[in-house]
């Protein structure tokens, strides 16, 4: 346990010294700011029409100025945004590794390899968490200065729900981006793969299926396709769950199996 | 405890086709200075990850400080030092803090440990220096420094004078020579720079395509080195006819070369005969093969041998 709080704090420094977390941040930011100005437009709609695309864009996006619809964009946001921010970060942790041919660095040392995986987990779920609350917070705050109708604490409640669940469910998804930072040696195969299960996630969800498919879950969680009680059974859940052990466990074999060449 | 500290029974490595590591004994003693020696691709840096437990050996066993690795990535490694092919270190990080995030990996409880290793190595004016912007040679300072920080009993070094100055490898190779001298620390390290090897290790190994060609002491090397008579004359054709019982070579240089061990041993019997044959020498010199024309000699011998 000790050697995994060394660990820890080495991840955490790399974290503070890195400029991504700020880059992350920045991009992500967009989101409840962005969300506002749809507010804005929809709050009033004859200035939407005389704005054209934007008009039309906010219109098929939240349709109507309420917290209710408010809370929906951020929550299919997060899910459908996080899925491929998130997995930056993640293939940042792991990638960079590679990138910096550091990973050597990180074999044959008195720390284990899975108290220095593990660490790197924590690292993510921590930062990729705490940037979902950063955003939710900001959400609030963006919602109250536009002053948009329809707020009561029941709603507050379930979207808290909506938006935290459907970062949760984007998160325990994310060991099979480090698996393939790992076995990719590097960024790039990583964010192909969070590209493919995010397109793939649509298709399976255009198809029916999206149910059964892990990477389409936190989308239709966040309500992107209608109410997620319809959408969604325990086994969409099971599904998740089973997924993010198998990525957690074959991310964890394959740094203390794989011969490590570079 | 056991005479080796490093000790591998079969080691071998194979990539498909390719027999990266094959069939290598390597038994490196307690407090010695081993030099690893190969050309690129030879398979010193495979043989090392091996060493270190980073890569699973194809067939074969490898001992480590008494402890044989099990291709899980555990083994003794508190009291091992490495520094694997170029050195790394995180850019964003300054070489304090790079040494600082090792020497808690590492376990050390003792804090000063960092600036020890930074005064060791000559780098502490760049202690604060992003270390993605070091020098390769103080690029190189740093890695040494993470393989040192510890203290370790074992040092396993791939090319440690990469990238150093002249000044720079002298300066490692005292380094190095105290740390075996007045520490007892066993040192295995690669390299190709031949005389570097010479200067520092007690004992040899050639690696050659997979295969360890040759192992011998330091102090052999100067008695297995071929010598040779050379000689300079005006008349080089009536010399040859002179020395026609010997195998006389031609050097690019015009010069005149025998092998034979009479001549070698018999200088003056040689100059009799040319002086009589009315080619006397106008250069007359034993010369010795050095470290790499004997690492060419063995390299390029007949197929690798079964040790």
């Amino acid at each position: 346990m000790k050697n995994f709080f060394a660990a820890l704090w080495v991840e955490m420094l790399k974290t503070r010294r890195s400029k991504v977390p700020f880059f992350t941040a920045l991009g992500f930011l967009i989101l409840p700011l962005v969300s506002g100005l749809f507010m804005i437009i929809l709050k009033d709609p004859e200035g939407a029409k005389s704005m054209g695309l934007i008009g039309t864009k906010a219109q098929l996006t939240a349709g109507t100025a309420d917290w209710s619809a408010f809370f929906s964009i951020l929550s299919q946001g997060i899910a459908v945004g996080g899925a491929i921010l998130f997995a930056i970060i993640t293939a940042w942790v792991f990638g960079r590794e590679f990138s910096d041919r550091t990973a050597k660095e990180l074999l044959a040392l008195p720390t284990s390899r899975e108290a220095i995986i593990g660490a790197k987990f924590v690292v993510i779920a921590v930062w990729t968490f705490g940037l979902s609350l950063v955003i939710f917070g900001l959400g609030l705050v963006v919602g109250y200065w536009v002053d948009i109708p329809g707020w009561s604490m029941e709603l507050l409640r379930s979207a808290t729900g909506g938006v935290l669940g459907s970062a949760l469910l984007t998160i325990v998804l994310l060991p099979f981006v480090a698996l393939v930072a790992s076995m990719g040696r590097g960024y790039l195969p990583a964010f192909g793969w969070a590209i493919l299960t995010v397109a793939t996630a649509q298709i399976a969800a255009v198809m029916g299926w999206g149910d059964w498919f892990p990477w389409a879950v936190p989308a239709l969680f966040s309500g992107a396709a209608g109410p997620r009680a319809e959408l969604l059974g325990i086994h969409s859940y099971l599904v998740v769950i089973l997924f993010s052990g198998i990525g957690l466990a074959a991310t964890f074999y394959w740094w203390r199996n794989a011969d490590q060449t570079r | 405890m056991m005479e080796f500290a490093i000790e591998t029974n079969g080691l071998s490595k194979f990539y498909g086709d390719v027999r990266a590591v094959d069939s290598v004994d390597l038994r490196v003693k307690r407090g010695e200075v081993y030099g690893f020696l190969g050309l690129n691709g030879a398979g010193k840096t495979t043989t090392i990850r091996a060493l270190l437990g980073m890569i699973r050996p194809s067939a074969g066993e490898v001992r480590v400080l008494d402890q044989t690795l099990g291709g899980d990535g555990r083994g003794p490694w508190s009291r091992v030092g490495h520094l694997v092919e170029n050195p790394a270190a995180y850019p964003e990080l300054s070489v304090r803090e790079n040494l600082e995030a090792a020497r808690r990996l590492h376990g050390i409880q003792n804090p000063k440990a960092v600036d020890e290793t930074l005064e060791k190595l000559s780098i502490t004016t760049y202690a604060e220096r992003k270390a993605g912007t070091l020098s390769s040679g103080n690029f190189q300072r740093l890695g040494l420094a993470r393989a040192l920080l510890h203290k370790p009993e074992l040092l396993i070094l791939d090319e440690p004078s990469n990238a150093l100055d002249p000044a720079g490898i002298v300066e490692i190779r005292e380094l190095l020579a105290g740390l075996a001298r007045e520490q007892g620390t066993t040192i295995f390290m690669s390299s190709h720079i031949l005389t570097e090897v010479n200067l520092l290790a007690d004992r040899i190994g050639v690696i050659h395509k997979g295969r360890l060609i040759e192992e011998l002491d330091a102090a052999r090397l100067e008695e297995i080195c071929a010598k040779q008579l050379v000689i300079g004359t005006r008349d080089a054709h009536q010399a040859r006819e002179a020395l026609a019982g010997f195998e006389v070579t031609a050097l690019e240089d015009g010069r005149l070369a025998v092998k034979d061990v009479r001549a070698v041993e018999a200088p003056d019997m040689i100059a009799t005969l040319l002086v009589n044959a009315g080619a006397a020498p106008t250069h007359l010199a034993i010369e010795q093969e050095n470290l790499e024309e004997y690492f060419l000699r063995l390299t390029q011998s007949s197929e690798p041998r079964r040790r």
